[in-house]
Order: C-alpha cells, then structure tokens, then sequence
C-alpha cells in the first residue's frame, strides 16, 4: 500500500514486519525515529517483541548480540557516534557469525560534533565482517530491511542497512509498504544455527590461539564474499514477490553509450540521475553505477560493467583521511593492474556533515572530468575558510 | 583434524578435556599414618579405626571387632589402662582429648553383651605352644597364637586365670565377671587351661620345652617386697602383693581402724582404697611428693576423693610393735633433694622430725618382683628377666613378656608383649626371618587443619557417690549410653586417615579429585592435577601429602 | 522457585566448570567458577566477560564449560546477559538460570555501566563478580578494586586508594538480592547462589577469589587466604535481601590484618624488616570500620 510517510516511520513498520524478537536500541547520539515508533509498534502490541532500553549503543549491540545467540531474531539501530561506539561488538557479532540486522542511519562522526548526513560512520565498519547495503530512497531502505533478515540468516552474517540521515531518515516520500502477509510468505521463522540452551550446551564465543584464528578470518572473508550470490537472489526473489527492483549488487542507470561514468552510492544517486537526464538533453552521454552491496564489494560487476569506460568519477560522502576517498580506492582496485593505466578513476568526496550537494557541483564535476583526471577534490570546499598554516 | 566449526561453535557434551597434569611438579598422595594414639598405645590398638567405625557407622560390633584385632581384653582395659592414647590424642592441643579410653570399654563391654566372638585367621596348625601364667602378657600371646591356629596350653599357678587382673586389680576397678568373659571369650579359641599348676614347682620348666615347640612365659611380677625396718615381720604386717591377693580371693580381712600404706604405686592406691572399702583409716606414707609418685594419676584422685590421707615426705623408720602386733609407725620427714638414679627427687631425712603414726595394719607397697622358682633363665640386674628383641630368653624357644620383662607396668604394655611375642613365636617356629618394617609416620597436631573440627567437649564418665561407692566393692562407674560414645567418637580426629570430608574433592580448582567407582573414596585424577597443594592443605587429618612428581 | 532450606544448603558437585582448564594451581577463581557452574545446574546459561576465566576456560576446541557459555567481550557480560534473558521472554522458553560472571575489571571498571545498566532495568539475571582485586589475565595491573597498599604492576609502590565497595553499589540499584561469599565456604557461596536464583530479578554476588599469581601466595594457600580475609574483616560476609542488610558473618576470633597481609607477596613491601609500615595501620582502620559498620 503506498503510503506517504516519512522514512524512519516506514522502515520501522517494515522492521516490525520481520517480527523481529528482541530490539534494542539507544536514543542519543543520535537517534532516528526508527526506534521510537518501533517502541510504539511493541508498545501497541502489534509486535510481539521485547524492546529493551539500553544505557549506551554499547549495550544496545551487546544485548542483541546476545539476544541473537539465544535464538532471537534481534535488531537495532543507530548512527555516527553510537555506531562507533558499538564497533567493539560490531567486530564481534560478525566473528561469532550472528545474523543481526541494523539500521545505519548515516551521519557525520565527531569531531567537531555534526548530526547532518554523510557515510563516514558505516564506513568506519566496513571491514568488520557486516554485510553493508546501501539504500537510494526511502523505498529501496524499506525493502532491503526485509531482505537483509533473510539475507542474514542464510548466510550467518550480520547485515547492516546503510540509509542517508535527515535525508532519507527524516524525508516524508511516497512508500509502497508491503503486507505483513507478503513480508512473512518472504521472510520465513528464524531457525538458528547454533544458539544457548542448556538442552544442547554449546560454547559460543570462544577463544582461538594462532593455530586457528588465521582461518577463522578467513572463512569469514570468504562467506563474505560468498554472500553475492544470497544477495542477487534474496534481491531477484524479493523482486518477483513484491514486483519491484530493490537491493541487489549494483545498479546502473544509462551507462551503455555513457562516456562519462559516475559511481556512487546512498540518496546522492538520485541527484546524479536528475543531472544525467539533463545532460542527455544537452547532448552529454553521462552513466551510473551505483553501488547497492558496499560489503561484500562488488568488483567483478564494476569491472564487467566498466571495462570499456575510460573516464571515471568516483563520488562519495566520506574519506580515509590521510589516503583519499575510500569508494574510489574500491573501484580503482577493481580493475586489473594492466587495465588501469589509460584509464582515469577520478575521485571527489561532497556532501560531509550534512553540506548540500547542488546540482552545479556535479555539474562542475563532470566538466571538470572531461578535462582532466582529477586526483582528489572535495566538492563545495570554501577555499576562503581555511587557512594555510592550519594545514 | 577436526574443520572449524561455524563461528567457532562447539558441542560442549563432545569436547575432549586438555590434559594438564603435566604441569605439575609436586604431586598429591595419599599416605596412611600412624595416628599419636596408637603410637602411644603399648598394644597398638587401633583406635583410630575402631572410633571412625563408631562415628560413620555406629557399628559397635565391627568396632569390638576392630579393636579386638589387636587387644582381646578391650573391656578389661577400657577400665584400668592409664590411657598414654589420651595423652597422645591430638585433639589435647585443641579442647580435649577423647575419652578414648571410656570408648573402648564402652566397645568391650558392648562385646561381651551380645557375645561377640573372636574369629581364627589359621586353623588345624600342629605345632604346641605353652604359656606359662594367664595374666594380660599370657592371655595376649595364647591369644594370638591360637588365633593363627597353634594348638596353645596356658598354666596357672592360681585357682583362676588373670593373673594380677584377678588377683590384684581390685573389683571396684575391674569387677570379676567383666575379666572372666574376657578370658573364657579367649578361651573359646579352642586354648587349654590348667590352673593350680606353677611351673618350675609343680612341673619342671624343661619338662614344657620338651613337649612344646616353644614357651611363653607371662609370670608377672607377684613378688610383693617390703622395706627392710624394725617390725617388719608383725602378724598385721602385709606386702601389698599379698594383701591384695588374699582380698581379691574373697578372703576377709581384719584390718582395725588404722591402716598405713607405705608406697606410692598403683598397688599402694589399690590396698589403701580397699582398706578404705573395709571401714578403715587409710593413710599412705611416701617419702616423696605427690609429683613424684609412680600410681596412675586418676588412681590418687580418685584415693584422695576418698579421703584417704597422704603423708608426703614421710618415711617410716621403724614399726612399733605390742606383742608381736604392730600398734604403730615411727617415721620421720623427708626433704628432696637432687635427683637419684631413677630420676626422681632423692629424699634426704630431717634430723628431729620422727612422729608416730598409730596402726592396726601395715601395708607395704613397695615393690614387686618376679618369682623366679624353678625358672633359671637369665635375668638383667637380678630384677627383670631378660629377653633378646624377640622377646626371647636366654633359653632356646622361650620367650617372656610383661610385667616380668618389662618391670611394673600396664596391662596394655602386657597385651602389646604378648602380641610381639606371638609373632615372634610364630616366626621361630616356621624358621622366618622376622624383617622390621619400617613403620609409617606420625602424625602431629601441627601436621593437622583443625580449622575443620568443631570444639566440643569431652564426655565425662560419672562416678557413683564416694558415699555409696565407699560401702561395697562395686564398679565406681557404672555403665556409659551407647549414644553418648557415638558422639564422643564423632570427636575423634581421625589423624591420617581419610575421613571423607570431602575438601579435596570441593576445593580441587580442577576437579581433579574424583570419587573412585570401586572404594567410593578420594582418589586423584593425575591427567589433570597441577600439584597446587590445595587438596593437602585443606586436609584436615593430614591423609594428603605433596611428593616429587615421580 | 522456592527451595527448602536442606535444598539450599546441600553441597553440589557436578562439574559443569570441569578438569582441562588452563589456569594457574590453586587459582580461586577457577574454584569458584565451578562452585557456582555446579550450584546452579544444568538448567543455566553462562554469559562470561573477557578476562583470566574465559581465556583459561574457553580455549577452542576444549573448553571447560559444561553448561552453555557466551562470551563476547570484555566489559558487556552484563548487556549479552540482559540480551539472553530478552530472549528467552521474548521467544517464550525457559525458565533457565542466566549468570553473567566476570572479574574486577569487567565488573567494576570497563563493565560497570553494563552491569548498572542490566540491574536497573531488572533483568531476571544472575550477576557474578570473581573478586581478584587486579587485572590478572593482562600482568597484574590496577583495578577499582586493588585494595589499599597492594602492589600491582601498575601501582609498583604500592596502591594508594581504596577498594570500590561493589556490593553496597550494587544494592543501591534497588535490586532484590546482593551477597560476597569467598571460596573457602563452599557451602555458604553455593547457597547464596542457589538462593539468588530462586529469586526474581538481577542479582549480584560478591565472591573473593584470591589470585595465587598476582597475589604473590603459593596456590595451596587461597582458601587459607580467604578464610583470613574474613576473620581480620577485610572482606565482610552478608546478604542484602531488598535493601536490609542480613546474615551477617560474625567473626568467631577476630586476627589482626598482618595475618592476612604478610601471606601475600603484593604486601610485602608494607613490612621493613618484619616491622609494619604505617599502610598498616591503615588497612586495619579499613578492617575496623567493615567490623563496626557490619557488626562483624
């Protein structure tokens, strides 16, 4: 049923369709209303679950950690500090191979302290052993909730669903939000794997000298990268459920005569689209890809859909610092060594702690491209702020 | 090996314990000791075990049977042994020691009310064995020989078995018929008993080696010996020996008003207190102190309680006779100097100090010796017989124990000689070489964790009133409730000896003390103990002990 | 889940923290992790934090662990408790025993606001705290709990500051059931934890485990240790039933603290040539206070 909503409100009524059993979520730094109308939902008894009320995002990860090593099927969500915050459990949730799903309501990380949108905060995590989807609109965050549970618990590893803070979170768009009936003919009953229960005792959590550990990462990496194929087919499959295209490895939007291509991912894509049109208009073949699955990396799709593009911008709302823009560092490896050397990858980072990315800067982007290759720009940067000597 | 399991996930009913007893260094055992009493008991009786069945089972039979082991004379015992057990118990350090020795009379007694029998280890062995005398020494060795199935003939000079136990122990201490379903229980081994028969008059000595394929010879030490003072050979003139004697057969006895025992031994405590039971004025003369006198401690209480008086440094000089009667003693102080041979304080008479002491009989307790009529063996210092390590005379298959070898001592002292002398009657009979074991340590209080035992006090036999005990010859304390020696068994230590507390097993951090399927005991699971020392430390009787890992 | 008082009292040995673990000999921890493992029975989940008892109890592949065990992290054993027990009410299973368990560190430092977190929200948790008094699994550092004097690898010359008293903290949450119990009583720390579980709600037990290692004490000696602990008043014994402090351990004969320091090499510099430095002093005032503040 299309319904006109704000984001956080639909993610939470298509959460609550997941029947998730345990939540558990802290409000402060900072929180979306995803939680609180989840709170509502339990409150209201329309989902039968124990939504604990944590001290800390600590907590909140630690209590769903070990709600899920119960049998629970167990979310959260969260954002910036209160993701970093959490890391620590993050990491571990992914080694003991739990199948939790939570929401990253990407913002900006301190310091200076900044709630507006960028995707600095998930991207701190990406190498934590999460399953990391990347959401364009409103829509697309609400079904890749319902697809990430079942995504999760197919192949033991937690999901987290990446949607842009304020701009997607807090945006009022029209939502198609799906039947509990459809969402549970989709998603079946958890069944855990391996859970505490004095009927079967099992040591969950253990300890691993360096005879094994080295392999446990490993097995970790390749179930990782295994996870493509659960993800293209929980992604086909919601498709042919729900009748629409959400999720997925990649996305790609006028690319085939494109000379110019953009990657990109998050709610920033739909901007990019906008200019496309307009530039087709005006006789210009710019493309997009646009990254769905940041973890697992999508390498071999970017390179199959890439290879012949020789003109490339990578744009992105967060930085290594000290090394560059992360996502263009991703697709630059994504090609083979004797590939990239006519090949120009270049890499902008916009849109930090909530800086609006107008057209015009994509505009000057793209032109700015077709030139020349570019290093590393940031987008928008008022030169007239900064003084040299802090540098 | 085993593929990783998903996130690393283990059925934790499948897992195969690591194995870390080869970290340790020290290793815990278990090490039966020899408690202090025992050590201290000149029978060797095991009282340990005969309280630890009181205390876990309340089993008052297989306790007779414990005991009996050792000392077939446990009820006999349990009422005149001088208990050295008591006075080694290593709970004196802690409250008090157990009243072992009531204990064991509460077992003996407990035997001879439900019959209890002494079982034979051996039967149908050919070889004879003489015993000469019936007192605890002869009861004891007959007793062990016939047990290992020798064919065992005692001769007693008396009318009745028990040597001095009969004759001169008297019945307030160890009535008659307690002594007598002792020995017929010994009897009942299928051992010979000829009374009247004193050997080396009646019949030769060698006549018994002959026949015999070896002699014990349990004489005693019945001798009474006076003091060398004018007087000494009245009419009302008695050695303690004789007087006792002639009580204990039933014979009555005009003693008058006064009596005065002179002595300060166990014989002088018996004649003063049963001069006291025939109506008297007992005074007992000693030229020491009472620090100084040789008579079991709780023998001159209970004298004193009786109001017998006691004159210390006292020594008579003469005996003032009438008529051939004595009337009285002259005696005179005595003050102590330094020590003589026997240790003690040498009395040194005060010049002036001479007093008379009215009497109607004398009694002179002052020493006992053996009566070597007929028996020529070869003696030490022409007191005591003596006998090799085996207990063996200087004649060729006869050995000798008790009071006769070992000089006045306890009936305990007795039973232990005639337990040595049996087995070593049974090795020169089957020719072994009789090989000493070394004997397993002791254990002391500092060894112990008391920490683990409750204070409580010691039982407390009651005697009968000195009015009423004071008008007839009967037993001074009656009979003690069964129960009351459970708990006071429950008192017992248990030094050495594992008595299931179960701290090992408790305070192990690695559960390596497990319980043995087939002893239900303790034992150490050496796959996983680290040697800590924890299970040893927190044993209260120390039974566990750290050794070098082997 | 009423017991009876036999119940409570009986001694329970069933080894669900059993043979294989890699501690130290001696170690009162691992003493008193079974001794708490075995008290609550199979029907209990173990929820560990990071520290000495999970590394030298959860090695892959052979821990020692009978009854379920989590672990993940070093200061939220409280939180994948309260995770656990959300669980289990949320998927309508049990009744089961949870015992978050952890040290010091992880109890009253890095995991205190788990912990306070847990027992404010009134998780049907069992919390169990294996007093060491310094982080051991890392070399003997500091914690809140490192009592005046001792000597740590971070406090060389000596801690300079009092012991967090956890157990009062605890009751202050409000919650129905607090207690210390040590390893020597087995019988009384079984019992407190039998009796906490019968009761609705977060518990806290207390329970002294001395640290052969970083206490500088041969391991034969950790339940003598304790046993020390409580008759000096170092380490006071009771219960807190809804805020009532009850069952107080009197002290039978009361030692003073050299007996207990001078057994322990972490104090050994309070004794110059066999004379009591003034920390002494000041340890027995410590001692004083618990007895006249319990009544000891």
């Amino acid at each position: 049923m299309l319904k006109q909503i704000e984001g956080s409100r639909a993610v939470a009524e298509c959460v609550a369709m997941c029947r998730p059993n345990v939540i558990s979520a802290y409000p402060i730094t900072p929180q979306t209303h995803i939680v609180e109308d989840l709170a509502m939902i339990v409150g209201q008894g329309k989902l039968d679950a124990e939504f604990i009320n944590v001290e800390s995002e600590f907590a909140a990860a630690s209590v769903v950690l070990g709600a899920s090593a119960a049998g629970a099927r167990a979310y959260s969500a969260t954002s910036s500090q209160g993701l970093l915050l959490m890391c620590e459990v993050i990491y571990c949730i992914a080694g003991m191979r739990l199948p939790i799903v939570l929401t990253c309501a990407n913002r900006a990380i301190s310091a200076p302290l900044s709630i507006w949108n960028d995707q600095q905060d998930s991207m701190a995590m990406r190498d934590a052993g999460w399953i990391q989807l990347h959401a364009e609109d409103n829509q697309e965050a609400s079904d890749l909730h319902i697809q990430a549970f079942k995504i999760a618990e197919q192949t033991s590893l937690p999901v987290m669903v990446c949607m842009d803070g304020f701009i997607l979170t807090h945006a009022y768009e029209p939502v198609d939000i799906p039947e509990p009936k459809q969402v549970d003919d989709f998603l079946p009953p958890f069944l855990p794997k391996n859970i505490v229960d004095p009927r079967s005792p099992k040591g969950i959590g253990l300890f691993a000298d360096p005879r094994f550990y080295l392999e446990t990462r490993y097995i970790l990496h390749r179930a990782m990268e295994k996870s493509e194929e659960t993800i293209k087919e929980v992604s086909a499959d919601f498709a042919k459920t729900f009748g629409r295209n959400s999720g997925g490895f990649i996305k790609t939007y006028k690319l085939e005569d494109a000379d110019l291509v953009i990657v990109s991912m998050g709610s920033v894509v739909g901007t990019i689209k906008e200019l496309i049109d307009r530039m087709e208009e005006e006789g210009k073949k710019v493309g997009l890809v646009q990254i769905c699955s940041y973890r697992p990396f999508p390498r071999h799709e970017i390179y199959n859909v890439l290879k012949d593009k020789m003109n490339i911008v990578v744009l992105e709302k967060s930085i290594s610092l000290g090394r560059g823009g992360i996502l263009a560092s991703d697709v630059r490896w994504s090609f083979p060594r004797a590939e990239k050397k006519d090949r120009n990858i270049s890499s902008f980072i916009a849109g930090l702690g909530g800086r609006n990315i107008p057209m015009d800067d994509l505009r000057y982007m793209v032109e700015k491209v077709e030139k020349e290759p570019v290093e590393l720009e940031f987008l928008g940067l008022k030169n007239e702020l900064i003084s040299e000597k802090d540098l | 090996m085993e593929k990783l399991p998903l996130g690393l996930v283990i059925d934790l009913n499948q897992v195969v314990p690591y194995k870390t007893g080869s970290w340790r260094t020290l290793m815990p055992v278990n090490i039966m000791q020899v408690p202090p009493c025992t050590h201290a008991c000149p029978a060797g009786n095991d009282i340990r075990g005969f309280l630890r069945v009181l205390a876990e089972k309340e089993d008052y039979e297989e306790a007779w049977h414990v005991l009996a082991r050792t000392n077939p004379l446990p009820a006999t015992c349990g009422r005149v042994c001088p208990h050295p057990c008591e006075a080694g118990c290593n709970r004196r350090d802690f409250d008090s020691s157990v009243a072992i020795n009531c204990s064991e009379r509460r077992v003996g007694d407990y035997g001879l009310e439900h019959n209890l029998e002494h079982k034979k280890l051996v039967s149908g062995r050919k070889e004879k064995i003489a015993v000469v005398g019936s007192g605890p020494a002869g009861l004891s060795c007959a007793f062990h020989l016939a047990k290992r199935g020798f064919k065992v003939k005692i001769f007693e000079a008396y009318g009745e078995p028990g040597g001095w136990m009969r004759y001169g122990i008297p019945p307030y201490r160890l009535p008659n018929y307690i002594l007598k379903q002792e020995i017929d229980n010994i009897l009942r081994l299928g051992i010979d008993l000829e009374c009247n028969v004193k050997v080396g008059v009646n019949i030769p000595l060698d006549q018994l080696t002959r026949e015999y394929n070896a002699v014990f010879l349990g004489v005693g030490a019945q001798k009474g010996l006076g003091i060398d003072v004018p007087g000494k050979d009245a009419d009302n003139v008695y050695t303690g020996v004789d007087f006792l004697k002639q009580v204990n057969s039933g014979k009555w006895m005009e003693i008058g008003k006064d009596v005065v025992v002179i002595g300060g031994g166990n014989t002088a405590m018996d004649c003063a207190r049963v001069s006291k039971r025939l109506g008297a004025n007992v005074s007992v003369v000693y030229r020491r102190t009472r620090m100084e006198m040789p008579a079991i401690t709780a023998e001159i209480d209970e004298a004193m309680e009786e109001r017998i008086m006691f004159r210390y440094h006292t020594n008579p000089v003469k005996l003032v006779t009438d008529e051939g009667r004595v009337v009285g003693i002259f005696s005179i102080q005595m003050e102590l100097k330094e020590p003589d041979a026997s240790g003690r304080a040498r009395p040194v008479p005060i010049t002036g100090s001479e007093a008379f002491i009215p009497a109607d009989t004398v009694i002179m307790a002052t020493g006992q010796a053996v009566d070597y009529d007929g028996i020529d063996v070869q003696t030490v210092d022409n007191q005591w017989m003596y006998t090799n390590e085996h207990l063996m005379t200087s004649m060729e298959g006869v050995f000798a124990g008790g009071d006769a070898v070992a000089g006045l001592e306890t009936v305990a002292l007795a039973i232990g000689q005639g337990t040595q002398a049996a087995s070593a009657i049974e090795d020169y009979i089957e020719g072994n070489v009789e090989s000493n074991l070394a004997q397993p340590p002791v254990v002391y209080s500092r060894d112990l964790n008391t920490y683990y035992y409750n204070k409580q006090k010691q039982f407390n036999k009651e005697a009968v009133s000195i009015h009423t005990r004071l008008k007839n010859f009967r037993e001074i304390y009656p009979s003690f409730d069964l129960k009351d020696i459970i708990e006071e068994s429950k008192r017992c230590f248990s030094c050495g000896l594992c008595f299931h507390c179960g701290n090992c097993y408790m305070y192990c951090p690695d559960s390596a003390v497990k319980i043995s399927p087939s002893t239900g005991g303790y034992e150490f699971d050496l796959d996983f103990c680290k040697g800590c020392g924890l299970c040893a430390k927190e044993c209260p009787c120390h039974y566990i002990q750290l050794t070098l890992e082997k | 889940m009423e017991q009876s008082a036999e119940e409570l009292n009986k001694i329970e040995k069933k080894d669900l923290f059993t043979s294989g673990h890699r501690a130290c000999g001696g170690c009162g921890q691992a003493l008193a992790a079974r001794l708490v493992a075995d008290a609550s029975g199979e029907n209990t989940i173990a929820c560990v934090a990071t520290g000495c008892l999970e590394v030298f109890s959860s090695p892959y592949p052979d821990p020692s662990w009978r009854i379920p065990f989590l672990h993940s992290l070093f200061e939220n054993a409280a939180a994948v408790a309260s995770g656990v027990e959300a669980a289990y009410k949320a998927l309508n299973k049990g009744p089961v025993n949870i015992i978050a368990q952890g040290g010091d560190g992880s109890t009253a430092d890095i995991g205190f606001q788990c912990m306070s977190g847990m027992f404010e929200r009134g998780h049907n948790v069992l919390y169990v705290c294996y007093d060491n008094e310094a982080y051991m699994n890392t070399g003997v550092q500091r914690s809140s709990f490192t009592p005046l004097g001792a000597r740590t690898s971070t406090t060389p010359m000596g801690n300079k500051t009092r012991k967090k008293n956890m157990p009062l903290l605890a009751a202050d949450h409000g919650i129905p059931y607090v207690a210390t119990a040590t390893v020597d009583d087995f019988r009384d720390l079984q019992r407190k934890v039998k009796t906490a579980l019968s009761i609705e709600g977060p518990k806290y037990i207390h329970i002294l485990a001395p640290c052969p290692l970083g206490w500088g004490h041969h391991g034969e000696l950790s339940v003598q240790i304790c046993r020390l602990a409580k008759d000096t008043g170092i380490f006071p014994i009771y219960e807190i039933v809804d805020g009532k402090v009850t069952n107080v351990l009197k002290i039978p004969v009361k030692v003073p603290v050299e007996e207990y320091l001078k057994l322990q090499g972490r104090f050994k510099h309070l004794f110059k040539k066999g004379q009591p430095t003034p920390e002494v002093a000041e340890i027995q005032e410590i001692a004083n206070q618990n007895i006249a503040r319990f009544n000891l």
